[in-house]
């Protein structure tokens, strides 16, 4: 569905699914029931000036409603620049922020993620950053620096520790990116 | 040449930020009969007042120009000012320059300043031909007519008759308990509604002081505050309720089914019935219009079965009449009728569309289905309800404007109700805002949402059927989408209107309604319980939409001013009152058409015309009834009638002052 289609027509609510709103609780957004839809969290979130369509409150209102394909066919989630000013201003505290964590979560079990995001999946298996400038070697070269940053992508086991976790967690379940036992400088052009 | 003080104030900024009060204190000074003239801050303060009965004494003063606020709001206090000053009260004239000069002329304070001028002239000119008047007393009957047994009459009576005062309380129905008797659970503590309705009930039905009357309609209410003689019609209910016990065999045995409407016609009973179990009085009536014996002329079966011989055929509508101190209406509401305007909604076509009344019935364990909720089609079980909410309110194209300020919240408690009592059940709510001001009302709210209650903030747009289901069609104005859900069953929360014999009672106690039919209440904030007719006071949702809290609040302020009236067994009233000059009336009584009050009689007089006695008829005003409100002085044409405060004398000379001729 384009996104030309996923902003027009009549909602069947009747064909909502009441159970998205208990599989969001589940996955981090547990004060999902507390929104009164006063919009403060729309006020404060960039993605509403970026003009996405499902923002914040819309998009609790919108599992609420169990709308589960209209949110996954849209990719405004992945928008979420995780600034965390929904969170801070919200009256009610249902932590708005944790609502998109959760919807993504929601999202990815349905593999209705963004090509973007599967390379940032990799990347962060592969290098422990999820955006990682490979070519930026030369430049920490010229002002002083070790052109590997003291991070995961100079230790070895540090990376091996941060991959033990990752094939761990819910995302190897799902085999979205390939998880060998490979280190940096393998994969990347470091 | 009088001696007249003017005292302007500056009511903080309200006067003083626009009107130039120094200049006006300066320029008012040199009006004919001013020999004194100051300001202050707040007139109506302690230390203002101090400085009008000080004043008085030390300049000799003999009026008093008080130029501030409305009339409404203070004159009674720099009265009493007046009258501590050492004069009598009515020897004072207010300028009203707030309201009607430096509110409505913030933005030319110099033309403020000149109109405040003219203002005060006016009041000057009036004042130089004041009168003293003098308050009247008049004899109070401490006993008190309630009209309506819904739960404003209940709670008022109760109140009234523990102060000691006798009530008489007339319902219209067999049975006293209102809508509220009908109610299942109320918001937002959900308490039963006949668990503490039923046993004021009874409480008030067998209170020593209370008379109770149901079947009974007041036809007239005649005379004035302290002194009313009302006629009510009893009608015939067949049933002679001294041998009468209650015993039900009548109604076990009647042969006619009739829908009853205590449950909306939900259910069936029969001819002579008792409206609901736990009615009050507890015994039954005849409906003649069902009646198989008034209909056809044989039948008899009640009567043959009656133990006690209490059926009585020849029963015949009695007129009773009773001498009040006062009046309090409590008629109560009822429903707004969406079935004939919403044709959206269907036109009342579809049996799965209900009321919220209904639902509350349906929901009821003493209701036509027991507790169950169901469909009225099919009698299954719905398990998506959608509630609709302004049906008939916030509708100015067919409805009413106002909102019925009850429904957010029994819809909210109803859909608490669906989403308890019928699992997986799923509850969508239509609505335009939510409003939940009172105590423990939001959390309420915020209840039925955690409880999964879906709200959809738009209206409906149309209901149609589909198979079995109703096709609610609408918008998600938060979502920025129309939406439509397959229902098994709506309900419409419908607007709060006045009772339909509001117009008649209007009538018949000689008040006001406002433009939907309640009853006017004297003044919106401060006087909310009396009404325009001295004597005559309002309780509960006649006066506009409430719930039950407001309700009996409002009842018991009712009640506490009705004691307040009858505490004393005489009474002032206002000296502000219409006079007759017989010398100058022709007769022709123009006054009494005119007259709102009904305080214009016809009397006939006896005078010598050039030695002979003749008779004649002249108007007369009982000063009791007349509010003074001079639409008889006005319509006078022989100039006979002058108000007592406000005499044509007086008035010209104000016109003449503020034309400046």
């Amino acid at each position: 569905m384009s996104e030309m289609q996923a902003v027009t027509g009549v909602v069947n609510l009747s064909a909502g699914d009441p159970a998205l709103a208990g599989e969001i609780r589940e996955l981090g957004g547990a004060e999902l029931l507390e929104c009164i839809q006063c919009a403060k969290c729309a006020a404060a979130c960039p993605m509403v000036l970026a003009g996405f369509s499902f923002f914040n409150k819309k998009v609790i209102h919108a599992i609420l409603l169990g709308l589960r394909e209209e949110l996954l066919d849209d990719s405004s989630i992945w928008a979420c620049q995780s600034c965390n000013r929904c969170t801070e201003v919200c009256p009610r505290e249902v932590n708005p922020f944790e609502v998109v964590q959760a919807m993504r979560r929601v999202a990815i079990r349905e593999f209705a993620l963004p090509t973007l995001s599967v390379e940032g999946l990799k990347s962060l298996y592969d290098t422990g950053h999820a955006v990682y400038l490979a070519g930026a070697g030369n430049t920490r070269a010229k002002v002083g620096l070790p052109e590997k940053p003291p991070s995961t992508v100079a230790s070895k086991k540090a990376l091996q520790e941060l991959q033990t976790i990752i094939r761990n967690s819910a995302l190897a379940d799902l085999g979205i990116i390939p998880m060998g036992e490979t280190g940096v400088s393998e994969t990347c052009e470091v | 040449m009088h001696r007249i003080g003017v005292f302007v104030c500056w009511c903080g900024s309200n006067i003083g930020g626009v009107v130039d009060v120094p200049r006006v204190v300066r320029e008012v000074a040199k009006l004919p009969g001013v020999v004194y003239s100051t300001d202050y801050k707040y007139m109506c303060s302690e230390p203002g007042q101090g400085m009008i009965i000080r004043a008085i004494r030390e300049h000799r003063l003999d009026r008093v120009v008080v130029a501030s606020c409305s009339p409404r709001l203070h004159e009674d206090t720099f009265r009493k000012a007046v009258l501590l000053g050492g004069l009598n009260p009515y020897l004072l004239e207010m300028a009203n320059i707030r309201e009607h000069c430096s509110w409505v002329h913030q933005n030319d304070p110099e033309k403020a300043s000149e109109k405040a001028v003219a203002i005060i002239r006016r009041a000057v000119a009036k004042a130089a031909r004041l009168e003293p008047l003098v308050q009247k007393r008049i004899p109070v009957t401490r006993r008190v007519l309630v009209v309506g047994g819904g739960i404003a009459g209940i709670q008022a009576a109760l109140d009234i008759a523990e102060a000691g005062y006798d009530v008489v309380l007339a319902e219209k129905q067999p049975t006293i308990g209102g809508k509220m008797v009908l109610l299942d659970k109320t918001f937002p503590t959900l308490d039963c509604s006949a668990c503490i309705s039923t046993p004021k009930m009874v409480s008030v039905a067998r209170h020593p002081n209370v008379l109770l009357l149901t079947c009974a309609e007041v036809e007239e209410i005649r005379g004035f505050v302290g002194n009313f003689n009302v006629t009510v019609r009893l009608k015939a209910i067949s049933v002679d309720y001294d041998k009468c016990t209650g015993c039900g065999t009548c109604w076990e045995k009647c042969p006619t089914k009739v829908p009853n409407e205590f449950d909306l016609g939900m259910s069936y009973r029969k001819a002579i019935y008792l409206p609901f179990a736990q009615a009050m009085p507890n015994k039954p009536v005849i409906d003649r219009e069902h009646c198989r014996f008034f209909t056809q002329g044989k039948c008899r079966v009640c009567e043959k079965v009656c133990p006690a011989q209490a059926i009585n055929y020849a029963d015949q509508d009695k007129f009773v009449t009773l001498q009040v101190g006062a009046v309090l209406l409590a008629t109560g509401y009822e429903l707004f009728d969406w079935a004939s305007v919403y044709g959206e909604y269907g036109y009342g076509r579809y049996p799965d569309v209900i009321t919220g009344l209904h639902f509350e019935r349906m929901v009821n364990a003493g209701g036509p289905t027991g507790g169950k909720i169901v469909r009225p089609s099919d009698g299954t079980e719905p398990k998506t309800v959608v509630f609709v909410q302004c049906v008939g309110s916030r509708d100015e194209a067919k409805g009413k404007e106002y909102c019925s300020r009850v429904c957010c919240m029994y819809t909210a408690k109803q859909a608490h109700q669906v989403l308890e009592k019928i699992p997986g059940a799923e509850v969508y709510v239509f609505y335009i805002d939510v409003r939940c001001a009172g105590k423990g009302y939001e959390e309420f709210y915020l209840r039925a949402l955690h409880e999964g209650a879906q709200y959809i903030r738009g209206r409906v747009s149309k209901i149609y059927p589909e198979e079995k289901k109703l096709i609610v069609k609408g918008a998600d104005t938060l979502l920025g989408r129309p939406v439509e859900v397959a229902a098994d069953l709506v309900v419409l929360a419908t607007a709060m209107i006045p009772s339909q014999d509001a117009a008649k009672v209007a009538r018949v106690a000689g008040i006001s309604a406002d433009r939907d039919g309640f009853f006017l209440e004297a003044h919106p904030k401060l006087r909310p319980v009396e009404t325009n007719t001295a004597g005559i006071f309002l309780a509960g949702t006649c006066q506009g939409p409430k719930d039950i809290p407001d309700t009996v609040a409002h009842a018991g302020a009712a009640a506490a001013k009705i004691c307040t009236l009858l505490a004393r067994p005489e009474m002032t009233i206002e000296p502000v009152a219409a006079e007759v000059n017989q010398k100058l009336c022709t007769g022709c009584l123009l006054c009494r058409d005119v007259c709102p009050y009904r305080a214009v009689e016809a009397k006939e007089i006896e005078e010598k015309k050039n030695g002979v006695l003749q008779r004649r008829v002249v108007a007369e005003v009982n000063s009791g009834l007349c509010q003074g409100c001079g639409a008889c002085a006005a319509g006078c044409r022989s100039g006979a009638i002058d108000l007592k405060g406000f005499t044509n004398e007086q008035l010209a000379a104000e016109v003449a002052a503020l034309c400046g001729w």
